[in-house]
């Protein structure tokens, strides 16, 4: 009916990812295409580390729906990005068990350490903040995230190091501790394997 | 099943849902995201009740509650919703004990600490649900003491829709209206929780339907901007009428004030559009209040015009038409005339001795189908064959047909009217598209939802409609004509033979062609089809039956204005728009014209009557499915302006004659014999009645058109007016030349691009759209009343570009 | 297999019984147990060919019989769940595995995705099998990246190895399984809303009826369980019923993982006999507080919490004693509140973390969880709250309890109610003094 103004054209993200695109759109039955919506995005926000509204678009174009649509669906959930995170993207839980583990101060002590506020990513794009609920890691307080991987444990020490070496771009193979039953250098407990 | 409300008893069908158990009971409870003709949710949990029921022992028989020996009343551990709670043998609900009023209490409370409480200064005050509910169910006072939730106000959602986000009390309604539908999700909630806000990424809301959610709004959120802050919902004057905008026989509701129309709602017919208009019916009525409307009578004086009473201008008419012979005379009405306007053009023509009387646009063909079908049973129909744009040409059966796909049959009606909460109704529903086959010259919306889906070229209907009766008759074929296999033909007509309710819905593509009409008989013959004829305009179907027709083909309105006719009476007709017939026209001894404005016809004329809008006029049209509907007068101020009656008792009166028709109620007295009842006595929601089919209805005399490759194309906003609709044609555009890209780019046209182009000889002013959905080499341009739906030739080579758009950065 | 329920000796509820023998966590913390070599050679995928040599009915009767209650925290009766599958008629059915861990205190499943998907994967053959779904559907919450790649390649493994495709492990049975990422929404643990969000919709709950059975991923039949429940199965094919109904309470049979967090000495995940103690999973397992505790969240940050106690502590963990004790089970995570924390300022946080998670579908959780009930908190622990306030939100949480369209909002407002139960003292002398009993403390691991 109405008439869209044409969007300046940008290369479209799956252009030249068709088969990465098919093998996405393959693992869901046909009539459960939308099921992909997902995915979709989760493969742009890691390409690009947000996802933009022409990508958005061209998701709702791919999988035959409007790009509301898309949009209600991404803006519901708490790791989708509208606007680009920093290379580095923290993520400090502060949920009860994190809290009473320190979280709190964790979070204080990155704001003030990379001077950014909850939301902001810094003027390199290096660093972004944010601060999200329970992670799954209350065995393991207080858990700092960084992209997609998990560094438990997060002492004082242990974050300095961590930010230097993301300041220096590397990062660190994480801990994987797992305390309870299954600390791989727990004291021996029956019915543990160690 | 029997349910107790608050101790009344009452006897009600299986899949009722609780909260009309409570309604039909006589009870209220309060609700804000159900809506009739929706899924129910459980969203706003306002309609809480204590509800309970018996249970059964494991061999079936009721566990029995031991004092009383009746059985035992097991009540949930929480309130329910009653909205998404389906009645169960021997439940009881309680709406009035405190627990419940403590919680709708509480969830009035909730649902206000974050909604401005503006009233005095908002829209909806007086008419707003949760204003109403709250008097009633609240508290009066509120413990929320913190700032509430600022967000966007006057949010324009689109040209036509103003979105107050603070107002919104997220009841989802708009959003699974968007869905559930017109089946287009152009608007939906996006962010979660406390942040919660509607929003759409679609510019404009690209949909034909956007309007009822503004009805739908249970606050001041979604606003027709077309009305916004132009009154209170007490100070309007409400009639409730019929569209005339198409052959739907849609209700609305025009809202009037101090003489003008502020604003047209959906009126409720269950049997025809349900409580849903499109968007042309909705927000096209502004040209009613166009400056430029004629309030008085003009007389030619040289070569302007003078303004004169209407004693005057019909002691002129009379005066001059005396010096014709009466066959010379010729009198042709707009096909949205009322039948009342039909029988006083019938009796002009009788008194001057005529047989030059016609409506236009009209067909060549009947527009009463053999068999023929009505809305409801579209709605209920289990195969359906499109043929034709119907989401333009007649939206309300485009909605009718999503809910054929739906499969879900209309509601009983309850004595508190359409059911609040249907539970067959779910959201996301499946949709049963192989039930829906499209044809069309090129890709209709509808194609969308249809399980077949064939382009066919432009006049190539009778061809494909051939080829599927030689399909059906076991003959042979040309694949590439039917466009796919035939196998798949083949399945589809058996599909149709064994459907219980196949049903043809018959456009303006076709019907422009005799032997197409023709064809889609046939195939409906052979399969089984009832069919549904779509007029070209709203009263099509009830100027055929009252016989508004010419004596002989050549009488027909080409033929008026090709020179059988000396001296024309023309209503709202604007046939000089075409310069051909403008020249002839000139030379007219005589010519009358009856119109809402000063037309290219209107320039011409030696006298000039003011006509009435639609909305001005009482009368009855015939929907396109044999329905009787009463049209009504709002009351509005249009000067000295007349409907056709009015004209005919002007000029009755100055031939000293008492004219048939020289009133609505003397026009009635005429229907009253010839359709055996009295229109007066009309149920707002109208009379289905057989029609009577007239096979040797006159023919038309067919104008040489010169069939070019393109196509006039129907739209639901009204081109003649569009002009004057400054809301409608922000949000749409202007009258639009639709080509393809390629197409487009070989010329160097861009979208927006404005054009004068010759349509049929014609030249029109269209802005330029690209589109892939219409075919190489084709130009879609809109129909017009003069020149209706079908094959036109657009001179592209003789394309003037008069403005081109502005660069998108 | 039989039932032995009768003439069994004394059930197994102590972790500290010879009989127990840990199954579900024996192998994770063990270097490569993810492996598909690992798991074979230790008896993986025994127990699928033993379920797929059993009629589908005979196996749902095996886990009916065995007791197993869902996982998830609901506590429903897995097999029962099972049974209400619809009979096959040709329409494509779905096993779906609720990997979407997130209620605060919760990590075991973490731990199973990250270190033995092959378990789940055998558990849900099992499951598709008996409820004849040639489908599984694995929601992984997004944060779970590492579990997510664990199980990817599991999955791509078992397929490699004929353990998931057409004709699993030899059979005639077709079993595949569809790998899915959330992407940080808790609400998407309500099983409806994990099936919108599946189908690429809101993840808003559904309503229900229909249940899952009838109508659940793509409208088709479906069941759902959690990521325990499923390992559980696997040892309950293999070991059979009786040997499940063996351990734990009348009402809660089988081994349970518990989670520890908060200030004890060994905070983690423990394999546990249902209706083993609180006093056993604290103070002997997880080795005790580290500091004075007067808490405990027996099950996940939405279960009611109990006050600390001997009389708590000797509760046995099952669903009927939580129950009883007007608390539940839930997950099992298990958090304890160290007697510094300020009661208010700790359920601040939990109703933080709802309010963060709220979908904003229905009323009293979009204005109350989301909206009021923080800004109150927030008001009393800036010092400005009255007595008034605190009568406004007993009330307003008594009107978020059921009255919404899901457990969200109960679940937000059952442990405020708990809170307010046992610790108005707390309250009360945030609004008197206008400043907490205890204050913020900043202590953080150097």
């Amino acid at each position: 009916m109405s008439s869209r103004q044409p969007l300046p054209t940008v290369t479209p993200f799956f252009a030249d990812k068709q088969e990465r695109l098919s093998e996405i759109l393959a693992r869901y039955p046909e009539y459960g295409r939308r099921s992909a919506l997902m995915p979709l995005l989760w493969e742009v926000q890691r390409a690009e580390r947000h996802v933009s509204e022409a990508r958005v678009e061209e998701i709702a174009e791919i999988l035959g729906l409007h790009a509301t649509e898309v949009k209600g669906v991404m803006s519901f959930y708490g790791t989708y990005h509208e606007h680009p995170v920093g290379r580095y993207h923290l993520q400090v839980c502060r949920t009860l068990s994190c809290s009473l583990a320190g979280a709190d101060t964790l979070a204080d002590f990155l704001e003030d350490e990379l001077d950014l506020v909850n939301g902001e990513t810094d003027p390199e794009g290096r660093f972004s903040l944010q601060y999200v609920e329970c992670l799954g890691s209350c065995g393991t307080a207080p858990v700092l995230q960084v992209n997609d991987t998990y560094f438990e444990r997060v002492s004082r020490s242990r974050c300095r190091a961590l930010l230097d070496a993301m300041r220096r771009d590397t990062l660190p193979e994480p801990t994987l501790e797992r305390g309870g039953d299954n600390e791989p250098n727990a004291p021996d407990q029956e019915g543990g394997a160690a | 099943m029997k349910v107790t409300v608050n101790g009344t008893v009452l006897e009600l069908d299986p899949g009722t849902s609780a909260i009309d158990a409570v309604f039909a009971a006589g009870f209220d409870v309060p609700y804000f995201c159900s809506q009739p003709y929706m899924s129910p949710i459980g969203a706003c949990r306002m309609c809480l009740a204590r509800i309970g029921a018996p249970r059964k022992e494991r061999d079936g028989s009721w566990i029995l509650d031991e004092s009383s020996g009746e059985p035992k009343v097991f009540y949930f551990p929480a309130m329910m919703a009653t909205c998404t709670t389906a009645i169960m043998e021997g439940m009881v609900i309680d709406t009035l004990s405190k627990d419940v009023k403590d919680a709708q209490n509480a969830m009035v409370e909730f649902t206000l600490i974050n909604h401005p409480l503006d009233c005095p200064v908002c829209d909806k005050g007086g008419a707003c649900e949760l204003q109403d509910r709250a008097y009633e169910y609240g508290t009066g006072r509120s413990r929320f003491v913190f700032d509430k939730r600022h967000q966007e106000k006057h949010h324009p959602l689109s040209a036509l829709i103003t979105l107050d986000r603070e107002r919104c009390i997220h009841c989802k309604r708009c959003v699974r209206y968007f869905e559930e539908v017109p089946g287009d999700e152009v608007l939906d909630f996006i962010e979660r929780g406390g942040h919660t806000y509607i929003g759409t990424l679609e510019d404009g809301l690209p949909s034909n339907f956007t309007g009822n959610i503004t009805d739908i709004c249970p606050v001041g959120a979604l606003l027709d901007a077309t009305s916004r802050f132009r009154g209170r919902n007490w100070e309007y004057d409400h009639t409730f009428t019929t569209s005339l905008d198409d052959a739907s026989g849609s209700a609305i509701v025009v809202d009037a004030r101090t003489g003008r129309i502020e604003r047209i709602k959906s009126g409720l017919n269950p049997e025809v559009n349900k409580s849903w208009i499109d968007d042309g019916i909705r927000f096209g009525h502004e040209y009613a209040d166009d400056p430029e409307r004629l309030k008085r009578p003009l007389l030619r004086r040289g070569e302007g015009f003078e303004e004169v009473s209407w004693e005057e201008a019909a002691a002129f008419v009379a005066e001059r038409l005396a010096g014709f012979s009466g066959k010379d005379v010729g009198v042709a009405i707009r096909a949205d005339a009322t039948l009342e306007e039909g029988v006083a053009a019938r009796a002009l023509a009788q008194h001057v001795g005529t047989g030059q009387l016609d409506h236009a646009p009209r067909h060549g063909p009947s527009l009463v189908p053999l068999h023929g079908a009505t809305v409801l049973d579209v709605a209920t129909a289990d195969a359906l064959l499109v043929l034709g744009d119907v989401t333009e040409e007649l939206p309300a059966l485009d909605l009718r047909i999503k809910d054929a796909l739906k499969g879900v049959s209309p509601p009983e009606l309850f004595a508190h009217g359409v059911p609040i909460a249907d539970l067959r109704l779910k959201e996301r529903m499946p949709r049963a598209s192989e039930r829906l086959a499209v044809v069309a010259p090129y890709r209709v919306d509808l194609m969308k939802y249809a399980g077949a889906a064939v382009q066919v070229p432009v006049a190539g209907e009778a061809a494909w409609l051939q080829a599927m009766a030689a399909v059906a008759h076991a003959q042979p074929a040309d694949e590439a004509v039917l466009g796919m296999p035939r196998a798949e033909a083949e399945s589809l007509v058996r599909a149709w033979r064994e459907a219980q309710k196949p049903i043809m819905i018959v456009g303006g593509f076709v019907l422009a062609s005799e032997a197409a009409t023709e064809a889609a008989a046939s195939l409906a013959k052979a399969v089984g089809f009832r069919q549904v004829l779509v007029p070209p305009m709203a009263n099509g179907v009830g100027l055929e039956i009252t016989q508004v027709l010419p004596s002989h083909a050549r009488y027909d309105y080409q033929g008026m204005l090709g020179g059988s006719a000396k001296a024309l009476v023309l209503s709202n007709l604007n046939p000089a728009v075409d310069p051909a017939v403008a020249e002839r026209l000139r030379s007219c001894e005589l010519l009358v014209v009856h119109d809402l404005f000063l037309t290219e016809t209107a320039r011409l004329a030696h006298v000039v009557l003011p006509g009435t809008s639609g909305y001005e006029k009482d009368g009855t049209m015939v929907s396109l499915e044999g329905r009787f509907l009463p049209v009504r007068a709002a009351p509005v101020d249009a000067g000295e302006a007349r409907d056709l009656t009015g004209v005919v008792k002007a000029l009755g009166e100055a031939f000293g004659q008492r004219l048939e028709g020289r009133s609505v109620r003397s026009a009635r007295r005429v229907l009253r014999k010839e359709l055996g009842f009295d229109p007066t006595e009309l149920h707002r929601l109208g009379l289905l009645r057989e029609l009577p089919r007239r096979r040797a209805i006159v023919s038309l005399n067919v104008r040489e058109t010169v069939v070019g490759d393109s196509l006039r194309v129907p739209s639901l906003a009204r081109p003649e007016y569009l002009g004057r609709n400054a809301h409608l044609r922000a949000a749409l555009g202007g009258p639009a030349l639709r080509l393809h890209p390629e197409d487009a780019a070989a010329r160097g046209l861009r979208t927006g691009d404005e054009v004068v182009v010759p349509v049929d000889g014609v030249p029109r002013r269209l802005e330029v759209r690209v589109s892939d959905a219409v075919p190489r080499g084709v130009s879609l341009v809109p129909a017009t009343p003069e020149a209706p739906a079908g094959p036109a030739a657009v001179a592209l080579d003789d394309l003037v570009h008069e403005r081109r758009a502005l660069e998108v950065a | 297999m039989s039932d032995t329920a009768s003439s069994a000796p004394k059930p197994i509820t102590s972790r500290f019984d010879p009989r127990f023998e840990p199954t579900l966590y024996a192998h994770v913390g063990v270097p490569g147990s993810h492996t598909l070599s690992y798991y074979r050679s230790h008896g993986g995928y025994e127990a699928a060919s033993k379920a797929l040599g059993l009629e589908p009915k005979a196996v749902v009767d095996e886990v009916k019989a065995s007791g197993l209650r869902g996982r998830g925290g609901a506590g429903f009766p897995t097999g029962v769940k099972w049974s209400f599958m619809p009979p096959v008629d040709g329409r494509q059915r779905f096993i779906v595995c609720n990997a979407d861990e997130s209620e605060p205190g919760s990590f075991k499943d973490r731990y199973l995705l990250e270190d033995d998907p092959h378990q789940l994967i055998e558990g849900m053959l099992i499951a598709g099998w008996a409820i004849q779904a040639t489908i599984g559907v694995v929601y992984v919450r997004g944060e779970y990246y590492h579990a997510y790649g664990r199980l990817a390649a599991a999955i791509d493994e078992a397929r490699a190895a004929g353990i998931l495709g057409r004709g699993v492990l030899g059979s005639e049975f077709d079993f595949d399984l569809i790998l899915h990422r959330g992407a940080g929404a808790y609400i998407c643990g309500e099983e409806t809303a994990l099936m919108n969000s599946f189908e690429g919709l809101r993840a808003n709950p559904r309503l229900k009826p229909p249940f899952p059975a009838q109508a659940g991923v793509y409208g088709l039949p479906s069941t759902i369980n959690n990521v325990e429940s499923f390992c559980a199965a696997v040892h309950i094919v293999a070991r059979g019923a009786a040997w499940h109904a063996a351990m734990g309470t009348d009402d809660s049979k089988g081994m349970k993982l518990y989670q520890v967090s908060g200030p004890v000495a060994r905070p983690g995940v423990y394999e546990v006999p249902m209706g083993a103690t609180f006093r056993e999973l604290i103070m002997e397992l997880a080795g005790g507080p580290s500091e004075p505790a007067k808490a405990i969240i027996p099950g996940g940050s939405s279960t009611p919490l109990l006050p600390w106690s001997d009389a708590t502590l000797d509760l046995p963990m099952d669903y009927g004693t939580m129950a009883k004790h007007r608390s539940m089970l839930g997950t099992g995570g298990v958090i304890v509140i160290p007697e510094r924390k300020c009661i208010v300022d700790a359920y601040y946080n939990v109703v933080r973390f709802y309010a963060h998670e709220s979908c904003g579908k229905c009323t009293p959780c979009r204005e109350g969880s989301a909206t009021w009930l923080p800004k109150m908190y927030q008001k009393l622990l800036a010092g400005q709250g009255t007595h008034e306030d605190l009568a406004l939100m007993e009330d307003m949480v008594k009107h978020m309890r059921g009255t919404a369209f899901c457990p969200l909002a109960d679940a937000c407002a059952m442990p405020v109610q708990a809170s307010f139960e046992h610790f108005r003292h707390e309250y009360e002398h945030l609004v008197d003094q206008g400043e907490s009993l205890y204050p913020r403390r900043r202590e953080w691991a150097a």
